[in-house]
Formats: C-alpha cells, structure tokens, sequence
C-alpha cells in the first residue's frame, strides 16, 4: 500500500512539470503584458518594472528561474496585487474555497445518493419520474443562471439570506447550493442507474430470500456496490467543482482562489496564474488518488500492489 | 419508512422551483422596508459600507493607477491640497499657501496640527519624500508623469537624474516650497491626486512593499487601515490623530471589491451596501422609477470616443473620410436609445463643465439631421467611395456587452448612411491595448477617457503627438504649437484661448470621433447624508455621515453581519 502511494507520488511529478511548462509557455504567448495599461508607462518606467520582475532576460532564463523559485516553494510576487505574494494570495483563498468546494461536494454526495436511492426503490413509479425530472432539470440549468436567480429570490426579495460576500455560515447557503445542485443531480441519476442494477444482482435476490431487513439490505450491500460508478465520477466533481467556484466565487464576492484563476490570466498576472494551475493540479492529483483508495475500499476485487 | 420520507422529500423537491418562480412574479416591489436601516456597530460607531468595482491593486499611493485604489487612498491620506464635496480645492495638510509672481515657485504652510496615525507631526519632510518617491524610476510608479510640470521632475522620471534633484525642498518643519518648470495654472488641482501625497518614510523604509498592510501601514488621512482581506473588504477606522476629526463624518468605512455591478446592484437592494460605485445601464431606469431617493446622477469628467488609426488606410491622409464617418453618426440615438443611461452626445473632445473652460464644438454640432447625412456622403464621395466601392473597415472594442451594442449601432448607422461595410471586431482587453497601440492592424477603435484632474489640459495633452498615450498616431503640429504654447502661459485667458484653437483644430482633424461625455450613476442610501455628486466623482467618506433618524430598533447591529 504504501509503495504505491509513492509510486503515484513519483508519477506525479513528471505530470505537475508538464502542467508548469505548458502553462508557462502559454500565458507567454497571449498578447500583452502585466503592465499594458490604457495609460501607457513611460518607457523608462515600464523597463525599471521589467526588470524588477525580470521580463526582460530571455525566455527560457525566466522559466529557469521559476523552476527554481518554485522548487523552493516560492510562487512569486504578483504583478496585479503589487502588495501581495502569490503564496500570501493562495493561503488567504484556498481555506475559503476548500470550504465551499466540500461543502457542495458532502451536500451533492448526500441528496444525490438519497434521492437516487429512493427513485431506484420506486422504479418506474410517479415518484421516480418526479425526482428524475427535476434531476434533469438540475443538470441542465447551469450556476450563473441559478445564482443570480437565487440571489434575487432569497436575498433581494425575501432577505432571508445575504446576497454575497463572507460572513457566518448564511452565506455559505446559496453559493453551496448552486455550486452543489448540478452535481446532486449527477449523482442522483447515477445512483439511481448502478441502484436498479444491483438490486437486480443474484447476490442482493439471496439476501431478500433470507428474509434481511430493507433498511440492512441497503446499507450493508446493495449502496457499496452501486457506490462505485459515483465514486469515479468524484474525480471529474472536483474538477467540476473548481471551474464552476470560478463563476460562483465572482457572484457572490467571496474571496477564494477560483476567481484569481480568470483574473489573473485576464491581468496577464503571470505568477499568479501559474500559481493556481500548479495548486490545484496538486490538487487535483491528490483527490484522484484518494478516489482510487476508495475504489479498494468499496470493491472487494479491486488491489493495489 | 422509506414511503414516508420519499413522499415527503419528494413534495419539497418539487416545491422548490415554485418558490422561485413565486419570487419572480415580486420583481417590481421595491425591497422590504426594514432592510434600508444603517449599520451602527454596537459601541454606537456608524458604519458606511461602499461598493468599489474590482480590488484595489495596491495601497501605495505612488504605485496606484486605479480608480478603486484612489477612492481608498483618498480617505487614509490627505495631499498638500484636498477637495471639497462639490470638487473644489480646498486646502488639506496645508492651512495656506503662496504662489511667486512668476507663478513658478509654491509656499505651502503646513497645519501644524496634521498628525500621522502613529502620532508623529506631519512635517515638510514627508512631502519632500513622497514627492522624490513618485519620480524615483525605482518606485515604478504608473502615474509619475503628473508631476511633471514640477522642475526636473521629467529627467528624475527617465533615470538622467537623481530624485534628490527635483524641484522641491523644505524650508522648515512646516514650510514647503515647490518649484515648477513653467506657470501650471492646474497645479494646485494635482496636489490633491494620490501622486503628491506623502509618505511615512521609516515605516516604508522598515515593511517595503508590505507597508501597506493593516499594522505596518501609517497615513496622514482622515482614516486608517484596520483590516484588509483580499478581495473580501477592506476597513477603514477613524484616525485618532487626524486634525479635523471633528468636522468628519461616518466612523468606520467598509469598501467591498465588487466586480461584478449587477452583483453589486443586488447587494444594495439586500440592504448590504450603503453606496455602490456604480449601475448597470439595464437597471438605470427601474432605479430611478423605483428608487428616486437613491438614485444619484452627477456630469462626470469623461468621453467616450472612436479613435482612428491615422498611420494606416484608410484614415491616413484622409479628413473627409474622418468626417464624414462622424457626421454619419447620430449621437442622440445612441444616448437615448443604446446607452440609455442619460449621457451627454458630445461634439466636443473636452467634457463639458470642465473648470474654466468652454469646450469648442464641431462645425456641424447646430446643423440637422438632414444636413449632416447630406454633408457626410458629400464628403464620403470626395474620399473616393461610392456604392460601388464602399468603405470596407474593422472597427475593434474590447469584450462588454455595452461596448458591443454601441458597436453595434455605429456600424449600421454607417451602413444605411454610407453605405460602408463595417466588420466588428471583438477582443480580449490586454489583446485589444496592445493592438491600439503597435497601431498595426487597428483601423477604428473604442476608447474612453476620464480626466485624471479638472481641467482641459488633462484630455487635450492626450492627442500631444509627444504624449505616451495616442493610440491614433495623430501629429499635427499647429495643435502640439498651441498646447506647447497654452503650457507656459502665465495669462489665464490666453491660456483658454490657445486651448480652445488647439481642440478646434482637433475637432477639423478629427482623429477621434467623440460619442458621448460620461455622467456617473450611483445609489445611495437616503439616509446616507452630505452626499454631493462633482464632476470627478470623488467622494471622501469623511463628508459622508448617517442620518440619525432611524430609531435604534430599525439599525442593523454588527452582529448581523
């Protein structure tokens, strides 16, 4: 067990590099720069600028020099928040953003499990239609429609709940809500699919012949094994979960780490960008890889040596 | 069991989209009463909680260029010169000063009752360091270009001289004396711009780049820095050492970095915001149906313009074609019926209600309709084209929906007046900038312009073939003459009068078409008082107070929040 988790620590490295090169590269070549402006910089200024973040060596000195840095830990200052590191910027947002992003995902996992299981028990009955409509109905309406729609309805009009920004856990409701309702719906449908299945299964037909109990039934043998097509899908989640906190931290003004993700590539914010793609491609890694222990956990065939 | 509980889970399932639906059909009542109450903190300090778009990229005064940076700095720093609710100068750190007969050497008297928040006096030598700091290249200050007009100001900017040698110096603790290169009759309105403020040097010298921060950060302003989490808020408590303490209002500023205006547009309808520092153009007449306590709208010094590409065809070496592309337009249209936010058409480059000055108007401002579209295909024709060889341009803005629809609209109304084929062209804004300005491939661009201090030199000096910023590549030199001769008069009238030939020649050459001349839209509480809107949208907290009429039952507490 443990030579494998090392093993997938080794294979992570070669697929971080990549990720850096790539992303280095890339923002490289978009037009413009950190400090194109509507208001030009006078020319000596701009090049005492470059040369303080040193943008003017060459290209491929610059990439060295970040390999370095980050080697060390270092991500640099940011070009945009010129007060700011990229290190102070990442460990002030990602608590906020790992809070909402789990958060949505225990919500998703919870409802989505349950309901499934309930449409699965009632195949084929109104209830079951029910559900999966509304299911559908939550895949397909995407959270900068929800959002702002939810703001409107509970803040604006009814005031139960703030409109945005960070306080006490109120204004955790709605942004976990429609960051969490596609996802829920996901997995509701998915449950629902694998649930119908094995309670089909010769294994779950002996026990309903031995007489077990529903509420046994369902949760000592008949979830774990319809858990596992959910459980794959916990991967592509959390990437879900990063992209959609992109618009919902924006939405709702809350001061996480998705937002700098499209800011800093829109401010050409170098070290910032890379900073975040590098994070969360750690991240990323990290959540695949618990996802696998999973998968061993849940289904008795599955080893890893 | 399970029949109970996916009955009944079922039921609120399918509830929920009824609720919302239920919320939609409220959606012209105005917000529940009980949410429009201030927020006073339990200790009685009122609270003034102000929208600001996005965050403020630094809270260096010398390294700021944003506008959300200089509505902070505003409220914890307070230059030689400050400004009064309506915008005029009044005097800030100096109680008075007196200006030389050759109008080139400044003595500014310091109130020796001006305090940093550490308690230390401020002294001459806090300007005369701020100051060298703007200039210093080593700062990478974006603004130091403004302080040109003070001596040596240029060269310490370019690196061929020390900052040491710029034209200021202090006489005594509290006696400063600034020389410029030549008689800037705007001068004074710079002292009041986050450039020439001062600066703590021991405290700058001890945190560098992090002296901004909550704790290491000392400010001369009615306001101090307490608490600042990025992109969350930041703020701002009252200075205990400030001079005129009495005289200022709200107790603690909360800034909110909202980028998103509808975002911002529904929190103040929530009740969370007490100002916003805008309003989406969509929302602009439901406000002022609905909310005409709150609405505010003030003339702001700004224009919106089309600048041509004047090194390429097909503007090169072609005014009629520059003309008749603006005498096809019709600007009313525009404001009424795409802007729709109470804009100003504009004939002339410099805004109107600028200080001291009446901007010049095109020839054809007077004209009708009519005429103006029988003059542009005139000129259209004497440009070469026709219905058979139309004019085939790229017209470039950068991603907004505003700009698109105003896009939009210019394009067909040079279409069935002209005849010309436009093709739109969108682009990301660092993509768009630097295509401005390589002048490469750009033809017609959008551009605006805010005026960074109230007078006409501000919008005039952009269109200077030396200044940095001309994306149109527009040299013409009777109009640099006339602004090279306006900046070294002493004679104010004569002054105005070379401006006013210099943007009569602009509007002849017409490298730029103006559209409209901004006006700022805002909400503000009612009970929000002393609120004035001025021509540069400056507005400092502290001439902001509460009213204290809500009852103490109807005021949100702190612990809400």
């Amino acid at each position: 067990m443990l030579a494998y988790a090392v093993k997938r620590a080794l294979g992570a490295i070669p697929t971080l590099f990549i990720l850096l090169t790539l992303a280095f590269f890339l923002i490289r070549l978009a037009p413009g720069g950190p400090f194109d402006a509507e208001r030009q910089l006078p020319p000596e200024i701009e090049a005492n600028l470059n040369q303080k973040y040193h943008l003017d060596e060459p290209l491929y000195q610059q990439y060295g020099r970040y390999l370095w840095d980050i080697a060390r830990g270092d991500f640099g200052p940011s070009f945009q928040y010129r007060d700011l590191t990229v290190n102070q910027l990442i460990a002030d947002g990602f608590p906020v953003s790992l809070r909402l992003g789990l958060m949505s995902l225990l919500f998703a996992l919870f409802f989505g499990v349950m309901l499934g299981t309930l449409a699965a028990l009632r195949q084929n009955s109104a209830a079951d239609y029910g559900l999966m409509t509304v299911a559908m109905l939550g895949v397909s309406i995407p959270n900068y429609v929800l959002a702002p729609l939810m703001i409107l309805v509970f803040a604006v009009y009814q005031g139960w709940l703030p409109a945005g920004g960070l306080g006490g856990w109120q204004n955790y409701v709605m942004p976990v809500l429609a960051l969490g309702t596609a996802m829920m719906a996901y997995i509701a449908r998915l449950t629902r699919g694998s649930m119908i299945e094995v309670l089909r299964s010769n294994f779950i037909r002996t026990a309903r012949a031995k007489g077990l109990p529903l509420r046994l039934l369902l949760f000592r043998h008949a979830l774990p094994a319809a858990m596992v097509p959910v459980v794959s899908f916990l991967g592509p989640a959390t990437a879900g979960i990063i992209t959609g906190s992109v618009v919902i931290e924006t939405i709702f003004g809350i001061p996480g780490l998705g937002r700098y993700f499209v800011q800093g590539a829109l401010n050409r914010d170098y070290t910032l960008v890379m900073g975040v793609v590098l994070f969360y491609g750690m991240l990323i890694i990290v959540f695949n890889f618990i996802v696998d222990l999973l998968y061993a956990w849940l289904d008795p065939r599955v080893k890893y040596a | 069991m399970i029949d109970f509980c996916s009955r009944k889970l079922l039921i609120v399932v399918l509830c929920l989209p009824l609720l919302a639906a239920c919320g939609n059909g409220k959606q012209d009542e105005a917000p529940a009463q009980s949410r429009n109450a201030p927020l006073i903190n339990k200790d009685g300090s009122t609270v003034l909680r102000r929208g600001n778009g996005a965050e403020p990229e630094t809270l260096d005064p010398h390294r700021a260029q944003s506008v959300n940076s200089s509505n902070i700095l505003r409220d914890i720093y307070e230059g030689l010169v400050s400004e009064a609710p309506d915008g005029e100068l009044v005097p800030g750190a100096a109680a008075r000063w007196e200006i030389s007969e050759d109008l080139r050497t400044y003595t500014f008297y310091l109130r020796e009752e001006a305090h940093w928040s550490n308690g230390e006096p401020v002294t001459a030598a806090d300007f005369v360091y701020g100051l060298r700091r703007c200039v210093d290249p080593a700062t990478g200050s974006v603004y130091a270009e403004i302080l040109t007009p003070i001596e040596n100001a240029k060269v310490i900017i370019a690196g061929e001289a020390a900052p040491e040698t710029l034209g200021v110096k202090a006489l005594s603790d509290h006696v400063l004396e600034i020389r410029l290169k030549a008689p800037t009759p705007y001068f004074l309105g710079l002292l009041a711009h986050s450039s020439a403020y001062p600066a703590h040097q021991a405290s700058v010298e001890k945190h560098g780049d992090q002296f901004t921060q909550p704790g290491n950060h000392v400010s001369n302003g009615a306001y101090q820095i307490t608490d600042w989490v990025v992109a969350s808020h930041i703020t701002l408590e009252r200075n205990p050492h400030y001079w005129d303490n009495d005289n200022s209002g709200v107790d603690v500023v909360k800034y909110l970095p909202i980028e998103n205006a509808e975002s911002e547009f529904k929190r103040y309808l929530a009740g969370e915001l007490d100002m916003t520092s805008t309003l989406p153009i969509p929302q602009i007449e439901w406000a002022q149906k609905n909310l005409p306590q709150d609405y505010q709208k003030y003339p702001f010094l700004g224009v919106y313009y089309y600048g041509l590409n004047l090194t390429r065809a097909p503007f090169k070496d072609n005014p009629e074609l520059r003309r008749a592309l603006s005498l096809a337009l019709d600007r009313e249209i525009i404001t009424e019926k795409v802007t729709r936010g109470d804009q100003i058409p504009a004939y002339s480059w410099v805004p109107p209600g600028v200080s001291d000055y009446q901007p010049a108007e095109a020839s054809f401002a007077g004209w009708s309709r009519e005429k103006r579209i029988e003059e542009a295909r005139r000129l259209y024709r004497e440009a070469g084209y026709s219905d058979e060889n139309p004019l085939e341009v790229e017209l470039r803005y950068n991603t907004s929906e505003g700009h698109k629809k105003i896009a939009t609209a210019i394009a067909s109304m040079w279409k069935t007046t002209l005849g010309a084929k436009v093709v739109m062209v969108n682009e990301e804004w660092k993509v768009f900038l630097q295509n401005v300005n390589t002048k490469k491939v750009t033809q017609v661009y959008r551009s605006g312009w805010i005026g960074d201090y109230n007078d006409a030199n501000t919008f005039l000096e952009l269109m200077h073939s030396k200044f940095g910023l001309n994306g149109t590549g527009y040299s013409n030199p009777q109009y640099d003459a006339y602004l090279d001769a306006a900046s070294h008069e002493s004679d104010i009238n004569r002054r105005r009068e070379l401006m006013h030939q210099a943007e009569q020649v602009l509007l002849e050459d017409m490298p730029v078409i103006p559209i409209y001349h901004y006006v700022g839209t805002r909400l503000v509480k009612p009970y929000i008082k002393g609120f004035v809107g001025n021509i540069m949208g400056h507005f400092y907290s502290k001439h902001l107070s509460i009213r204290a009429t809500a009852g103490a039952g109807d005021a949100q507490t702190a612990g809400m929040q």
